[in-house]
């Protein structure tokens, strides 16, 4: 087989406020794995929905395996071997697995009757491939993130595409999943397939990608081969300086207040006996394998999924929190880890988005005051680094870094006791961490105190005081900074 | 960051161009325009000032019911019911008045309050047994038509107070007291919905509801409240209605929820919930009054008239669907 590749050649593209494209040239190659490296909003995304046919270039061209092409549409794109598996879902969550892997070609047989043993059976076939532990006619809808996540890349591999690009696609994975999945991609790549590769992880860059290229405000920085890069050049080349180590500049609190958060045996039909306790200035990780439940303990302490049992107290006294309003008025706040689905309107700007949770602080005798909400909105944009225009910018415009931000932005001014955070870095670009670490050490320095969930590990172990691992719902186990290890939290997970 | 990208934020923010482009009220307003162009064409007494307050009269019932649908679709509901609440509520109304002797005030009271506990019975079939909305006021569309027929015993009721006939004859200079009552709750409806934090929830229980009740909003108190807000705009709209035509009639304001939920559509209030804003409504509401009037001093058919309805609904949603779709694949 003939070597294949996608090339683009000057490839510009411009929305109202921003030029997301400038200029961009360069080679994917077939049986190699190229990665797309560079800062929210850089314009990743961008170029993949142009590849992909869902945007069209304002300039230049792409050409697949020597032949220009223009796709309209992203069924042109997929006829032509292009799949893309996007930062956002695209499933439909109310359909099978198998369903969702064939989409429209479901195989029939010649009256038009789909032949769902087939389907089913093919996508079983498929699953098994990655070792995953679903079936072809689970619903979607019950899956954790994860496994949907693997339901979008399992599209890709049934429609033997020969061009996969992945973009961000092991942000809400755990580890186990990023090796399944790095298996899985190595297998495309030495079928000879052409991989583009979008992640702000750079560890993975050097696991898994041959080439990078580094963009920054749309245009290309620079290619290497990842062989000859170093992850400090790469941070220096993308963010235009040094950011040093981001975990050891942090200042963070010498000692602790009084309890502020009490959860005593908390029970539902995803957890069961929850308890631990959480002080003013601590910041208290969640860790645990993907589905664990660490989502599913701050959403019942939050009032998002109902008690059946246990009690929970702010400040020492026991509150009844019966919905999110009522752990709002308690003063706790949560940013929800599912920013498509949980956590934000997309068809609404910045400006409503950052106020939607503190919609008093803008507003008197229930009318809101546009420009202190206007105000408000700004401060957000400007403390986090919000890439944007305007704050009446569509929050679906926004790239999926700078959504994430969003979601941050919105206890921006409110006076809370405490704050959980689920994936808060969740696509979020290295510099931008640093930044928003920075932040979650300044709020637990003021006397609030955090709760903070990641799949990356590195950063639980650097960023919080204390770590709580759950397991099948329950806790197995508590450690403290100093006694924390990757190895220890893993043995605690598994 | 700069400053300087700070300030240019912040005056980008305050111009917003964008959101007027998106908005479609402007492109109602050229669809409006061009409406009147065509049927004062076809017949020069559809543009005089008699013509247009007649056309504005004839508005109140369905402005009426679609605040209420406004509401109602932008949050991603609706009520089906609500033109058979306003028929009931009128024959309750003229009932109390004809069996009790009663002023009118305390009949449209308890006539207003019996629309209210529909409105809550909605709520609850909505929010309580997760009927969808479509289908849980469909069925009390029907229990409400029904009931009219039954207290009218299918005649119509007669009302002798003249005090409330009067209301739909007084005109504050040349405009009929209805018509005020029309616009003035226009006016305060939709500074609710642009101006209030109630207002705000409306859109994002709309936009997403999941993502409104993890920031403290609670979709299921709000919808109450906007079937509540329906139900009793209905009973406005169904007093208004007898006091026009002397009697609570069976068949009353029949078909006006379609004609309610045509304008808000063509108001370009998004089907799916999220969108929209009270001034669309009251062009859309413009437009399909103005087109019916069109059509009959048109000397059309009345038959006729109910498929030019039907088509313009058609002609909406069509509209929305392009748009929606134009705005998706931007992205
Ligand atoms: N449909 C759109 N309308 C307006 N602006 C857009 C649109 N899509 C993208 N943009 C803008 O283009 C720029 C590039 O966005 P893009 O999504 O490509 O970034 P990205 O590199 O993928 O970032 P991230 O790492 O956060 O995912 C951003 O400033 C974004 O706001
Ligand atoms: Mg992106």
């Amino acid at each position: 087989m003939e070597q294949q590749y996608v090339e683009f050649k000057g490839i510009g593209k411009r929305f109202i406020g921003v030029r997301a494209l400038h200029d961009v040239s360069f080679r994917a190659n077939g049986g190699e794995v190229t990665a797309l490296l560079g800062e929210n909003g850089a314009g990743k995304s961008t170029l993949l929905k142009i590849l992909s046919g869902a945007y069209t270039a304002d300039e230049g061209v792409y050409e697949i395996n020597g032949a220009e092409k223009h796709f309209a549409t992203t069924q042109e794109a997929i006829a032509d071997g292009v799949s893309i598996i996007y930062q956002e879902r695209q499933l439909v969550k109310e359909l099978t697995v198998a369903e969702n892997i064939f989409m429209n070609m479901l195989p029939s047989n010649r009256l038009g009757v789909i032949d769902y043993a087939a389907a089913n059976a093919e996508a079983q076939r498929i699953i098994d491939i990655f070792r995953l532990p679903i079936r072809s006619t689970d619903r979607v809808k019950e899956l954790s993130v994860a496994h949907q996540q693997m339901v979008e890349i399992m599209k890709a591999v049934r429609r033997e595409s020969n061009i996969i690009a992945f973009d961000e696609p092991t942000a809400s994975l755990s580890e186990t999943e990023i090796n399944t999945l790095f298996s899985v991609i190595g297998h495309l790549r030495d079928e000879g397939k052409v991989i583009l590769y979008v992640s702000h992880r750079l560890k993975e860059l050097f696991q898994i990608t041959d080439k990078i290229v580094v963009m920054k405000d749309g245009a290309l920085v620079d290619t290497l081969k990842t062989s000859d890069a170093s992850e400090k050049e790469l941070i220096r080349l993308m963010v235009g300086r040094d950011i040093g180590d981001i975990f050891h500049h942090l200042d963070r609190a010498a000692s602790f207040g009084g309890p502020v958060l009490e959860v005593r045996n908390i029970s539902n039909d995803n957890i069961s006996d929850i308890s631990f306790t959480l002080h003013k200035g601590e910041v208290l990780g969640i860790s645990g394998l993907v589905g664990a439940g660490r989502s599913e303990i701050v959403r019942a302490i939050f009032g998002a999924d109902k008690l059946q049992r246990g009690e929970i107290l702010i400040d020492g006294k026991p509150v009844k929190i019966g919905s999110p309003a009522d752990a709002i008025r308690a003063g706790i706040g949560l940013c929800p880890e599912d920013r498509k689905d949980e956590g934000l309107v997309l068809e609404n700007p910045i400006r409503t988005n950052i106020s939607i949770a503190t919609l008093g602080l803008v507003s008197k005798m229930g009318v809101i005051d546009t420009k202190m909400e206007r105000d408000m909105s700004l401060k957000a944009i400007a403390a986090y680094n919000i890439k944007t225009h305007s704050a009446e910018k569509q929050v679906i415009e926004l790239s999926g870094g700078n959504q994430q931000k969003v979601i941050l932005g919105r206890w921006i001014g409110a006076d809370l006791k405490v704050l959980i955070l689920d994936e808060p870095t969740k696509g979020i670009d290295v510099g931008a961490k640093s930044e928003i670490y920075n932040m979650i050490i300044g709020l637990a320095k003021s006397g609030l105190g955090v709760i903070f969930i990641s799949s990356e590990l590195p950063e639980v172990l650097n960023i919080c005081d204390n770590i709580i691992v759950v397991k099948e719902g329950r806790v197995s186990g508590t450690l403290a900074r100093e006694d924390a290890s990757e190895e220890k939290v893993l043995t605690l997970a598994m | 960051m700069g400053a300087n990208t700070e300030n240019t934020i912040e005056k980008n923010s305050r111009t917003n161009i964008g959101s007027i482009i998106r908005s479609n009220t402007v492109v109602m307003l050229f669809v409006l325009a061009g409406v009147i162009v065509i049927f004062t064409a076809i017949n020069p007494s559809f543009l005089t000032t008699q013509n247009i307050i007649n056309i504005l009269n004839a508005s109140v019932i369905i402005g009426l019911l679609s605040i209420g649908q406004t509401f109602l679709i932008i949050a991603g509901h609706i009520d089906l019911s609500c033109g058979s609440i306003a028929a009931l509520s009128g024959a309750i109304m003229a009932y109390i008045m004809r069996e009790t002797g009663i002023a009118w005030p305390t009949a449209f009271l308890l006539a207003f309050l019996f629309a209210v506990l529909v409105g809550i019975i909605n709520a609850v079939l909505v929010n309580v047994f997760e009927l969808q909305p479509f289908i849980a006021t469909l069925a009390m569309m029907s229990v409400c038509k029904g009931a009219t027929y039954l207290l009218c015993e299918g005649k119509a009721i007669q009302i002798a107070d003249k005090a409330f006939l009067k209301i739909s004859a007084i005109s504050l200079a040349y405009i009929p007291l209805p018509v005020i009552i029309m616009v003035v709750m226009f006016l305060v409806f939709g500074f609710i919905l642009a101006r209030t934090v109630f207002g705000r929830m409306v859109y994002m229980i709309g936009g997403n509801v999941s993502a409104a009740r993890l920031a403290g909003i609670k979709p299921k108190r709000v919808s109450t409240i906007l079937y509540i807000i329906s139900a009793g705009a209905s009973a406005v709209a169904g007093a208004l209605y007898c006091s026009r035509m002397f009697s609570a009639l069976p068949g009353a304001a029949s078909g006006a929820e379609f004609d309610a939920i045509t304008a808000v559509v063509l108001g370009g209030v998004a089907f799916i919930g999220g969108k929209g804003n009270m001034a669309g409504c009251f062009v859309g509401l413009i437009i399909i009054q103005f087109f019916s009037n069109g059509l009959v001093l048109s000397n059309m058919d009345a038959f006729w008239q109910v498929i030019a309805k039907g088509l313009l609904l058609i002609a909406a949603l069509v509209f929305d669907f392009v748009r929606r779709k134009r705005f998706e694949s931007r992205l």
